[in-house]
């Protein structure tokens, strides 16, 4: 029984990696720009959902829209002031830039919200449901049903909505997308800005589980690397990518010694690359000349 | 701006170009000689740490700088070296032994991790490079009975030649020597074969390839001789730190290796140096900033990464060539003026350069 | 045409396949010792990927080649420079942060004979290697009127003068056979017209054999000996300039039926 726990635990934990991944694994497909600051921007609308429940007493899926709303503006606005001077720039410039802009965020975080940590009030919190002699929490749950809601909606967005097909059609070349008068510039600001809404998400939905502090981005970290697993450039892929870390993690951290849960998901990475760099879903090619 | 004649192709080769290079390099050189005698212990220690920091970051400019290739985990790298002299010195192993020792492992370990390097893109690297850092913390903090785990352990402070590496005086000279070596030896390798296939790696693979650079070769001695030049500074941290705990090598001191060479300027050995000054004392001027500042703004957390990262964003952003290319800059504005034109360091800007296919 | 007739590299039923797309289909040809050959056709006839088989960019999934007698299906990439084999790209890829002299000191790559230890001292041997390269470079910079440029990083230099130097990177190899991808392309006439006496220089004056893909017919019926067509991934017909103009598949591929 005490499997079904770790294996609901992992999965949850593993939707919050799946769905930070997708954010930068979207950015990175629109604009081959890594954006290092994926993680805080996590962080950043968990304070947001928590400014508005908790501070302004909305209740919690009003907050929850606005901050999504919130998220997508601070993303299109970052894109605008800080990355599209960018384009052109080698690429490594770009990754160090968006390092640089998480430990901004983090110290904005800190100077406004203290470097205490919060508690989001969640209608959910606390309870649990029995099934089976397996208890199941609800905060868990929730992140399960908010990421599968959340993937389902995305899915439409990018199958059936004409700028979610724009979008795609950019990803795939700039150039040609733009010829055919797609506006690549708007479509790319909405890139960020959708991207950091679902990360946002992910850190409302992870908020009861974890604490909100402004060093929870830290866990982008274990997102990149579930990114790389499930194939970069893949958006299933990342959050297959996620829930495999997630699940080995939590494994890991009761079989095996003190700690090396924590690790499990950089050495998940480090064999992945060694054993099949190009993902568990490959859609990187080589380079043309 | 000065224009040598240039009569033999030696002279391309050498390192200066003309007496007054020569001049400008004799003169520092006596400066930091005998700077000490006129510094207090504290002010000579903050010296030596600016050594370390530029030793470790003629490291990783060779490898980000010059070959092009991202690691987002040289802490660890700084910390392997600075474990394994320390270790090695706990067990009597003479300093003579241990921290040649300590460097080859160091630059061992850095090949094996070029490795999956070989295969990889920048994305994939950034990311390989960062869970390498926290398998080699994490390894840190749970070996206890060889690294002290999260106690940490000291660093026993042996002989060199007859004097104690305890005195900051003794650890001033070597450092500057070992400084004054690494940037020699660096220079060296970039005006050689070796270097110039780093550059090849960095600018096009497949061109670079085609000319008979052997890609996998070339990026494996890249990872190697740029984790040595870091282990060699970690086996000098840890005499200038004297006890070794888990928290001296974070993936904050990656960053600020990282900002180091990015500060500084890609590209340029000059650099290192510069970024090297400006990562030593930067926490400093912060620390005054603190005390200077109204409390609400001084106390908040993560004051000082924070100014890191806006420091980075704005050089990146603004002064993509760092300070050595700013001192270029002013340079030439000097002895152009008043004929001095904007246009003279416009930047270049690689549209549409992609790892895809198209 | 008194060349050697020797051939220097041979191709014989060369094929690639990318995923169902039969890129090159069963190419069998010859590059005799010494002269200038052309290889045209249309976009996408499959021209570029045997540059790519040759330079062993791909693996060949069918056919073998042979370099001086030596077999080179397999060789990895990087030693084919060493063989005797170097080339220029469609849209140059240089060395862009790196001047036009850096450039052609790593086309001297295949001749270095120092290690790794010997570079960091700066030995004796390392510095007359250095000086031994820079004046072969020079030659290559007076041979392709690129002193003006020699000092100046390549990423700043314009389009034209950033293919001459590809061409003269490749040739600070000393190889023996050097392949232009479309060394015109993006060039004014002028330009054009220069290289076509650059091309007659390089094959004359450093007895390199030369292939190209070129879709300028002028220059292709100007400097080459002979030339091959292709067509959907498929040889058509090898022959001088001017049969090979004339020949109807050829003209019907062009023009199309």
């Amino acid at each position: 029984m005490e499997v079904f726990q770790l294996l609901l635990s992992g999965l949850s934990q593993g939707c919050v990696y799946g769905l930070i991944a997708l954010g930068f694994v979207m950015i990175y497909k629109a604009t081959e720009m890594l954006n290092f600051a994926q993680g805080d921007m996590m962080m950043l609308g968990a304070f947001v959902a928590f400014t508005f429940v908790n501070l302004a007493g909305l209740p919690f899926f009003v907050g929850f829209l606005i901050t999504l709303v919130v998220m997508v503006g601070f993303g299109m606005g970052l894109e605008r002031t800080v990355i599209r001077p960018m384009i052109g720039e080698p690429p490594f410039a770009v990754l160090m830039l968006t390092i640089g802009l998480g430990f901004i965020l983090r110290a904005v975080a800190g100077a406004i919200w203290g470097s205490g940590t919060r508690t989001l009030d969640v209608p959910f919190a606390g309870r649990v449901l029995e099934v089976g002699g397996v208890v199941l929490g609800y905060e868990n749950l929730v992140v399960i049903g908010g990421t599968a809601l959340l993937c389902i909606g995305l899915w439409a967005f990018f199958r059936y909505s004409r700028i979610g097909i724009a979008m795609q059609a950019a990803s795939q070349n700039q150039l040609a997308a733009y010829y055919c008068g797609v506006p690549v510039k708007r479509v790319t600001s909405l890139v960020w800005g959708i991207s950091a809404a679902i990360s946002a998400a992910a850190g409302v939905l992870v908020a009861p589980v974890m604490l909100i502090d402004p060093m929870m981005g830290f866990l982008g970290i274990k997102a990149f690397a579930a990114a790389i697993v499930g194939g970069f450039g893949s958006l299933p892929g990342a959050i297959v990518g996620g829930l495999l870390i997630g699940v080995v993690e939590q494994f890991a951290g009761l079989y095996l010694p003190a700690g090396l849960g924590e690790v499990s998901a950089f050495v998940i990475l480090l064999v992945m690359l060694m054993a099949r760099p190009q993902g568990i879903f490959a859609s990187m090619q080589q380079k043309k000349v | 701006m000065r224009f040598v004649l240039t009569t033999h192709y030696g002279q391309d080769v050498n390192l200066f170009r003309h007496n007054g290079q020569r001049f400008w390099y004799a003169l520092l050189a006596v400066s930091v000689v005998v700077a000490p005698l006129f510094l207090s212990t504290f002010y000579v220690g903050e010296l030596v740490l600016v050594f370390i920091w530029a030793i470790a970051g003629i490291g990783l400019m060779l490898l980000v700088g010059y070959t092009g290739l991202v690691s987002l985990g040289h802490a660890a790298f700084l910390a392997l070296g600075a474990y394994c002299h320390a270790v090695l010195l706990g067990y009597g192993v003479p300093f003579a032994v241990s921290a040649p020792v300590a460097v080859a492992f160091t630059a061992l370990v850095g090949a094996l991790v070029g490795i999956p390097a070989l295969r990889m893109t920048g994305v994939y690297l950034a990311i390989a490079t960062l869970a390498f850092e926290r398998i080699v913390a994490y390894g840190i903090e749970h070996w206890e009975p060889v690294t002290g785990g999260l106690r940490g352990m000291s660093v026993p402070q042996p002989d060199f030649f007859g004097v104690s590496l305890a005195d900051s005086y003794v650890l001033y000279y070597v450092s500057l020597g070992v400084l004054a070596a690494g940037l020699f030896a660096a220079a060296n390798l970039l005006r050689s074969p070796t270097g110039r296939a780093f550059v090849a790696v960095r600018d096009s693979e497949i061109s670079a390839e085609s000319m008979g650079v052997h890609l996998a070769r070339t990026k494996t001695t890249a990872f190697a001789v740029s984790a040595a030049f870091t282990g060699l500074a970690g086996v000098l941290l840890a005499h200038r730190i004297g006890y070794l705990a888990p928290d001296a090598f974070t993936v904050q001191t990656s960053i600020q290796l990282l900002l180091l060479v990015v500060v500084g300027g890609l590209g340029s050995l000059h650099g290192v140096v510069f970024g090297a000054i400006f990562v030593g004392y930067l926490p400093q001027v912060i620390a005054l900033a603190r005390d200077v500042l109204p409390s609400a703004v001084g106390q908040i957390p993560g004051l000082e990464l924070g100014i890191f990262g806006l420091i980075l964003a704005l050089f990146l952003v603004f002064e993509p060539l760092g300070l050595y290319g700013r001192w270029l800059k002013i340079r030439s504005w000097l002895s152009l003026f008043p004929l001095y034109r904007k246009a003279t360091h416009k930047r270049q800007k690689a549209y549409l350069r992609t790892e895809r296919v198209q | 045409m008194d060349s050697d007739q020797a051939a220097l590299f041979e191709a014989r039923n060369l094929s690639l396949s990318f995923g169902g797309v039969r890129a090159v289909r069963d190419v069998s040809f010859e590059i005799r010792r010494g002269e200038v050959f052309s290889i045209i056709g249309p976009n996408g006839a499959g021209k570029t990927t045997v540059f790519n088989l040759i330079n062993r960019i791909y693996d060949a999934d069918e056919g073998t080649m042979r370099f001086n007698g030596t077999e080179m299906s397999r060789v990895p990439g990087h030693r084919v420079a060493e063989l005797g084999i170097t080339r220029t790209f469609q849209n140059t890829e240089l060395f862009d942060r790196a001047t036009v002299l850096d450039n052609l000191l790593i086309g001297r790559h295949v001749h270095r004979r120092t290690n790794i230890v010997a570079e960091f001292l700066f030995l004796p041997t390392v510095r007359r290697q250095e000086i031994a390269f820079r004046s072969y470079a020079e030659r290559i910079i007076d041979l392709l009127e690129l002193q003006g440029s020699r000092d100046q990083m390549v990423g700043a230099l314009p389009y034209g003068t950033r293919k001459i130097v590809e061409i003269a990177r490749a040739l600070c190899a000393e190889p023996e056979l050097l392949l232009l991808d479309e060394p015109s392309s993006g060039l004014n006439p002028e330009e054009t017209e220069d290289l076509s006496f650059w091309i007659e220089d390089i094959s004359a004056d450093l007895g390199v054999t030369i292939a190209m893909v070129e879709h300028d017919m002028n220059l292709v019926t100007a400097v080459s000996n002979r030339v091959m067509a292709m067509a959907d991934g498929a040889a058509i017909t090898t022959g001088t300039p001017a049969e090979v103009q004339d020949h109807p598949e050829v003209l019907r591929a062009y023009l199309g039926d």
